[in-house]
């Protein structure tokens, strides 16, 4: 009974790696903790490290018999163990000093190269003008007598508006709480 | 261009009170850009190296648990409170008082989205 109730387990796991596999791929290239950081010195990210199963497929990879399996089998053996919770893993994640110094160093050129190409998204352009493009053009021109005699018809008239606002006192505007 | 861009996050930095620092790394703690109050206390022990890759370790293991991947972490201290957000392969952390207005500090987040494409350039593989 204990040996068919291993086989089901063993069963209902591969299951779920297989289900697993299928969300790791619909989530295309979403970053995580394993994404890949900058190639080449400064790949040694104590996170790949953790979930690295390749190297115990590898061990193991003598006793199997075809290729295919082979792939099928380390692609089982790493999805279990990005799926198994894993404690442990929180000791132990220190990056070496000399390496992250040297990160800090990459990271601040790459950082200069890219920030000169970029548009502060902060800055704001201010002035009155700023919605329309190329406005040299349009201040060097004269503007024509009509728009000027225009401009003052409707500064007379909203003048003229402004000053017939008047108040119409009716009520007091604090009216006292009736307290019995 | 990087002094405005330091100018910007010390802003932010300003806008809430009792926020002490900012900093933007990678998953494993190596810093990117950082902005403190320096006149405020001394908050190192949340930027300490060894710090942030345990929370990117533990998003990674708690999203195991059956609870989903969650964004951040905000972790109340007796005299501070660290809010670390997973902006993978970027780890956003802010520094305040205890009794700092949390919701505001989060609310920065969409103030620091569009650096942080662009910082996401600088870590990554082409």
């Amino acid at each position: 009974m204990d040996y068919l109730r291993s086989i089901w387990e063993c069963l209902a796991s591969i299951c779920n790696c297989w289900h697993c596999t299928d969300e790791l791929g619909s989530q295309g290239i979403e970053p995580s903790e394993r994404t890949h950081l900058l190639a080449d010195s400064v790949n040694q990210s104590p996170a790949l490290r953790r979930s690295n199963s390749a190297d115990l497929s590898n061990d193991y990879s003598q006793s199997l018999p075809k290729k295919d399996d082979q792939n099928a089998l380390s692609r089982l053996v790493q999805n279990t163990a990005i799926n198994m919770i894993n404690v442990g893993a929180l000791d132990s994640h220190t990056l070496e000093h000399q390496e992250y110094t040297d990160r800090i160093k990459l990271y601040s050129q790459r950082l200069q190269q890219q920030w000169n190409n970029i548009q502060h998204p902060g800055f704001v352009q201010k002035g009155l003008l700023k919605d329309v493009p190329n406005h040299q053009s349009y201040l060097s021109k004269g503007i024509p007598s009509d728009d000027t005699a225009q401009m003052r018809v409707f500064v007379q008239k909203s003048i003229a508006g402004v000053l017939s606002i008047q108040v119409d006192h009716r009520e007091a505007v604090v009216v006292p709480f009736e307290i019995p | 261009m990087s002094d405005d861009i330091k100018n910007y996050f010390n802003g932010l930095l300003h806008k809430v009170s009792g926020l002490y620092v900012i900093q933007i790394t990678d998953r494993d703690g190596v810093p990117l850009l950082r902005v403190s109050n320096s006149q405020e206390k001394n908050v190192d022990f949340a930027l300490m190296p060894s710090f942030i890759p345990t929370f990117t370790t533990a998003c990674d293991q708690a999203s195991k648990l059956g609870l989903g991947r969650n964004k951040a972490i905000i972790s109340m201290y007796s005299n501070y409170q660290v809010v670390q957000m997973n902006k993978l392969p970027l780890i956003l952390t802010f520094v305040g008082a205890e009794d700092c207005n949390t919701g505001h500090i989060l609310a920065l987040e969409h103030q620091v989205d569009g650096y942080l494409e662009d910082m996401k350039l600088a870590v990554t593989e082409p």
